[in-house]
């Protein structure tokens, strides 16, 4: 477990990080970084497809509460987080792989700690276990009698 | 390096469908306010490296409105219509100006001349206030030769009357002298136009092909009372509030010249609370007599600012509401006192037609009268030029602002109609465009009458209360020196933030100037898929997101002029049937996840 590198997706919302900073050099150092124009613009799709592709965790970075840009998109981002989070934790991929932070840091510094960070908790957790539904289901139903 | 670019696909378009924010409506010039608050909120947080986005986001605004700074100080009126008022205050745009004017009014010292070739005709300017040198500035900016003749020693005109501690004298004259070299302004000073040998027709033969006649309202209105003057206002210690600005902004009075002296000012307007606050400030004891009633919400409401009300209270000035002056009573050839009825009624149908109750009557002592009841255009040179009609009004489109009377004359500003600074500033700008479209034969009125329609305040969970303005106790304030200071960096980011941003697209790209973004996209519904469930309405904060019927089908749409594309819809539909068309986002997604395998 040790030479295991997790893959982390990170979602950064422009109006509240990193914009000052030059967007090609944080690129350079932030691995599968995807800045967004507003975190209410991800959909639970992008999220999940995520995970199909082989990520390890997503973390997502909106504006601090009462600052969006779009009005309410980061609420929208974390309301969506914590309903997904139910139904992929019943797919066995654990809550703490999708996280969202709403906070600011224009300098873009912040970003490359946070990765860190969660990057270390994935590396804890090791790969997403894949199980199939019908066994979990099967395992759940077992439990019971 | 903190960058904004203005060209291209970051050009503001003309709104269309004319929809605007109703700040930017409420502007008579519709400076581009949401988009330039949206990049004051993106400034850095240190001083030192937001000055240049401080300075850029200046420059922007300086192309449409070389007295922004002043502005800042000043004028406001779009935080009259903001949409935010009615939740918790309007965004404090004034302050966000002044604190632009903060380090941007230096600057000017050094910003560059106009890189255009003069090479069209030579117009000339009669006044130089800020109607005059907007008609100038615009017409420089469009390659004419525009000469100002200020019939004074100096330009600005009715802005010098605003006392220092509105706006400071630093900040006007090093406006206005670098308005005068960026733009490349020809200055005829002490040249009264319409009076002795300098006549409109010397100007034509001169080489001058148009004329811009802004003269202001040089003259205080003199004190009536049904319908006839009012007898002593010639005594000794009767005033007008127009001279003593003046004098004073000549620097003509001495510190304490009202030093225990009780003076009263007749008036409720903006003017009568300057003369009154600056009274107090020169040491005299104050008491304001206005027509108006305390109600500004009623048709006879006193005119004057909540500010400017507020600010007289606070530095313990007087009003007397509701009441005229019937009688000015003199003794030994000076002002002793003013007979004062109730006045029971201030507007009708006509207009300004003060009723008086004349057995309800008080007599105010006092040492000096000051009367500060508006102020009048020199109709001498109206006459003598004979612009006025049969009638004795002035012969002018109001559109246009071109003279019924002569084609080639152009009249605007105060001299036309008293209004705000910003007013005339705009009649300056609209002059400069009659007097283009006059000079190369085109349509006059074709495309230029708007009108807007306002966008609501987009919903959100929380609306934020505004940065509180400061001012400096009454009792450290009775000087000339500015009273409310100023925002600092952190405040003005944060008063920026609040804007709501209630604005089309279209006329603020903001977002693109910044690199935000590359392009406005827009949304696109499949209106095979789309089920009609409604849910993107729900999740629209816009008003942009709705639902119309087609064929018998219930499906949802999007109105293009108030979608923000921020794709919360699209993330929300539950069918897919909501898609962001050109969008580079979703490539972007994809690429990333392609690099995971």
């Amino acid at each position: 477990m040790n030479n295991f590198e997790p893959k982390l997706v990170c979602f950064s919302c422009r109006f509240s990080w990193g914009y000052l900073a030059d967007e090609a050099q944080l690129a350079a150092q932030i691995k599968n970084w995807v800045p967004i124009i507003c975190s209410g613009k991800i959909d639970a799709a992008h999220i999940v497809d995520a995970f199909k592709n082989g990520a390890d965790g997503v973390l997502i970075l909106g504006c601090p509460e009462g600052d969006c840009h779009y009005q309410d998109g980061n609420f929208e981002a974390r309301k969506r987080v914590y309903l997904l989070r139910k139904l992929l934790s019943s797919y066995g991929i654990e809550t703490e792989r999708v996280r969202i932070v709403l906070s600011s840091d224009p300098e873009g510094k912040e970003i490359l700690n946070h990765v860190r960070d969660m990057t270390e908790t994935l590396r804890r957790m090791g790969p997403v276990k894949k199980i199939k539904p019908v066994s979990r289901a099967l395992a759940a139903a077992k439990a019971k009698r | 390096m903190w960058r904004t670019v203005t060209t291209g696909g970051a050009h503001v378009e003309e709104a269309i469908k004319q929809l605007l924010p109703p700040c930017q409506i409420k502007c008579p010039i519709n400076e581009d306010i949401q988009r330039t608050n949206v990049l004051i909120s993106l400034l850095p947080r240190d001083i030192e490296s937001a000055k240049n986005g401080i300075i850029q986001i200046g420059d922007y605004l300086y192309e449409k409105n070389p007295f922004f700074n002043i502005c800042g100080y000043i004028c406001g009126l779009c935080e009259l219509e903001c949409n935010y008022k009615t939740k918790g205050g309007a965004i404090r745009r004034r302050l966000l100006k002044r604190f632009l004017s903060d380090y941007y009014t230096d600057y000017l010292n050094q910003k560059e001349e106009l890189n255009i070739v003069k090479d069209k005709e030579n117009v000339a300017i009669v006044g130089g206030g800020p109607g005059g040198l907007m008609c100038a500035y615009y017409l420089a900016k469009k390659g004419y030769k525009p000469t100002i003749f200020e019939s004074s020693s100096r330009l600005g005109g009715a802005l010098w009357l605003i006392p220092d501690y509105r706006l400071p004298d630093d900040v006007l004259s090093t406006t206005i002298d670098n308005l005068v070299r960026i733009a490349g302004i020809d200055v005829k000073f002490n040249s009264e136009v319409g009076k002795g040998k300098l006549t409109f027709e010397r100007l034509r033969m001169q080489g001058y092909k148009a004329i811009f006649l802004a003269k202001g309202t040089p003259y205080p209105r003199i004190l009536t009372f049904d319908g006839k003057p009012v007898e002593g206002q010639d005594l000794s210690g009767v005033l007008y509030g127009h001279t003593l600005l003046y004098e004073i902004s000549h620097g003509n009075i001495e510190s304490d010249y009202f030093k225990y002296r009780k003076v009263i000012v007749i008036g409720g307007g903006n003017v009568a609370f300057d003369v009154a606050r600056s009274v107090r400030r020169l040491g005299g004891e104050v008491t304001v007599v206005c027509l108006e009633c305390e109600d500004k919400s009623s048709r006879d409401g006193i005119p004057a600012d909540e500010d400017e009300i507020r600010g007289a209270w606070e530095e313990g000035i007087q009003i007397v509401y509701s009441r005229g002056v019937q009688k000015i009573i003199g003794e030994a050839g000076r002002f002793k006192k003013i007979v004062s009825p109730k006045c029971t009624c201030v507007f009708d149908e006509q207009g300004f037609n003060p009723k008086f109750d004349l057995s309800d009557t008080i007599e105010l002592d006092g040492d000096v009268l000051i009367i500060t009841i508006g102020q009048g255009p020199d109709r001498v040179v109206l006459q003598n030029e004979m612009l006025l009609d049969e009638r004795g009004r002035l012969a002018v489109d109001p559109h246009t602002l071109q003279s019924l009377k002569f084609r080639d004359v152009f009249i605007g500003g105060d001299v036309r109609r008293i209004g705000f600074m910003i007013e005339a500033m705009k009649e300056g700008m609209e002059a400069a465009e009659s007097i283009h479209r006059y000079l190369r034969g085109l349509n006059m009125t074709e495309g230029r009458r708007r009108d807007f329609e306002k966008f609501d305040i987009p919903l959100r969970s929380r609306y934020k209360p505004p940065t509180e303005v400061v001012w400096i106790p009454p009792e450290q304030r009775m000087h000339f020196q500015l009273f409310e200071r100023g925002l600092t960096l952190d405040e003005a980011i944060e008063e920026a933030k609040r804007c709501a941003t209630c604005g089309p697209c279209v006329s603020c790209k903001a977002c693109i100037s910044i690199g935000f973004e590359k392009s406005l996209y827009s949304v696109q519904v499949d209106e095979d898929r789309c089920s009609g469930c409604g849910i993107c309405v729900y999740s629209c904060n816009y008003g942009s997101a709705h639902l119309v019927e087609r064929e018998g089908k219930i499906i949802s749409a999007t109105d293009m002029f108030r979608c923000k594309s921020c794709g919360m819809c699209v993330a929300a539909c539950p069918s897919d049937a909501r898609k962001m068309v050109e969008d580079l986002t979703y490539e972007r997604i994809d690429k990333v996840y392609a690099a995971l395998q």
